[in-house]
């Protein structure tokens, strides 16, 4: 099988383009806010421009940004700022109400079960890959994945077969 | 169910173009700059009582000491080199030699300098590039990255900076890293921001149309006009010679469901790396960023081709008030080799 060739390790542009929506739906499902994500979409990209770490394939090129955008999440949570000041929240606008329920719903939840829904049911990632990503195991991302599954069937009240 | 919803909601959830622009334009100049002033980022210097670790050799066959090698250190970094432990470790072929001049660690990171010479002539310069064609084979997991951090004309030597940076708690002491190289571009060609000689309103009439097998794309609405991995695209036309750039033939533009495509092809483009983006500027000077873009690979008798093709949201009947620019990097020679470094890193007592 011929080898998916790179974006081009020297063209920062390509690969901002195409994982732009990735890093920033990552960020934004970790974060809850637009403000926030396009801070922590900025900082990761500016990351890979500085570092320029070297892949030999797309997905570890994917996992590699993937892991930054959630500890650039993780570190934006924890600093000082984040935790004294309050935004006055900027959601986007969704088409429908049901799509803004349930991003409210979603912030419901904590973080760490965001990330592992949005990389299960967005990224397509099985639990093996979330695991390695995030560096947990396998019994650790099932059961958070499990238990987001059922907090999220008690707060949509419906049977949406999550 | 779940998943359908929670697709659809955050397929409405992407970067302003504002912050696209900022972040495009920040890598942009960091890649610019980093190609005009080859300037080592100031080393952060190791407190007392840093636990300093040194590299020695697996392999018994040391270099001649290269005098070149030392000076290119001390010249990048004089305040970090102390901290470096010499390697001295060489491989030469065809012409060239690669040594890895010395390397210290510190917390997870190793930093390791290596020189690349051209003892026979001037394949190296100031442009060289190992893109893809280097390894760094190591037993543990982590990133590894690898830079030009200065060019020496008198002595024709490239000096690279890789970075390893380990991703788990486990310690790198003991561990053999390969470095490899079998190829390397040079006297490369940068075109930047120039102005396309083409007359956008002449390609305002449908172009031809084939479905592909994307290999590939990005940007904003890129989802929304991708079914799987099908997309349609221009027919590639003959090279225009218009197109100042060698290297890569600009084979098509044109209009398809109301969006403007302009399409570029590489051949063989994994032996020369050439790449590039379009944009548009508006009456007033604004930058217009490609909707999406997307990549297709064509393999015929001639050999494999890759195609990107740039897609504008701009509607005909204001194209006339665009014109088209763009950002392209061409490689102007491809050298061979096989060199390979392998040491292994120790604790210092």
């Amino acid at each position: 099988m011929e080898r998916q060739p790179l974006l081009g390790d020297n063209c920062p542009d390509h690969v901002i383009r195409f994982y732009s929506n990735m890093v920033y739906r990552l960020a934004f499902a970790r974060t809850g806010s637009k403000n926030d994500a396009d801070d922590v979409f900025q900082e990761v990209f500016l990351r890979y421009v500085k570092k320029r770490p070297l892949f030999q394939t797309e997905e570890h090129r994917k996992a590699w940004l993937i892991r930054v955008t959630i500890n650039c999440s993780k570190n934006f949570w924890r600093s000082w700022w984040k935790r004294k000041v309050e935004y006055l929240e900027e959601a986007p606008c969704f088409e429908t109400r049901e799509d803004a329920d349930l991003h409210h719903e979603l912030q419901q939840l904590a973080p760490k079960y965001r990330e592992v829904i949005h990389l299960f049911y967005y990224e397509d990632l099985s639990v093996e890959e979330i695991g390695k990503i995030l560096d947990r195991k396998k019994s650790t991302v099932r059961t958070q994945l499990t238990r987001a599954r059922a907090m999220l069937r008690n707060i949509l009240e419906e049977d949406c077969d999550v | 169910m779940f998943r359908e919803k929670y697709m659809h909601m955050n397929h409405q959830i992407f970067p302003d173009p504002e912050l696209m622009d900022q972040v495009l334009k920040s890598a942009h100049d960091a890649e610019t700059r980093k190609r005009k002033i080859f300037r080592l980022i100031p080393k952060p210097v190791a407190a007392a009582g840093l636990i300093c670790l040194c590299i020695s050799v697996a392999a018994p066959t040391l270099a001649a000491t290269s005098d070149f090698a030392y000076h290119a250190l001390y010249q990048i970094s004089p305040g970090a080199a102390q901290f470096f432990i010499p390697v001295q470790k060489s491989d030469d072929d065809n012409g060239i030699r690669m040594e890895v001049i010395s390397a210290y660690l510190h917390g997870n990171t190793a930093e390791i300098y290596i020189a690349m010479q051209d003892l026979t002539g001037d394949r190296i310069d100031s442009s060289t590039d190992l893109y893809d064609s280097y390894s760094i084979n190591r037993a543990f997991d982590s990133s590894a990255s690898c830079r030009l951090v200065e060019y020496d004309e008198a002595t024709k030597t490239a000096t690279f900076l890789i970075m390893i940076q380990e991703q788990g708690s486990g310690n790198m002491e003991g561990d053999k890293i390969t470095f490899s190289v079998r190829e390397f571009l040079s006297h490369k060609n940068y075109y930047e921001n120039i102005e396309i000689p083409v007359d956008l309103p002449s390609f305002t009439a449908g172009g031809r149309v084939q479905t592909v097998a994307a290999s590939g794309g990005g940007g904003m609405y890129y989802e929304k006009h991708w079914n799987e991995s099908s997309a349609d695209t221009l027919v590639p036309g003959q090279p225009m010679k218009e197109f100042p750039v060698d290297g890569i033939d600009l084979t098509g533009i044109g209009y398809i469901d109301g969006r403007l495509h302009v399409q570029t092809a590489v051949p063989n483009r994994l032996e020369n790396d050439n790449h590039g983006f379009f944009y548009l500027k508006d009456a007033e000077g604004n930058d217009v960023n490609e909707a999406y873009g997307l990549y297709f690979i064509s393999s015929g008798e001639s050999g494999r081709v890759d195609y990107h093709e740039s897609v504008f949201d701009i509607p005909a009947e204001e194209i006339a008030a665009y014109k088209l620019y763009g950002n392209f990097v061409t490689a102007g020679m491809r050298t061979e080799g096989n060199w390979r470094v392998t040491f292994q890193l120790e604790r210092e007592k």
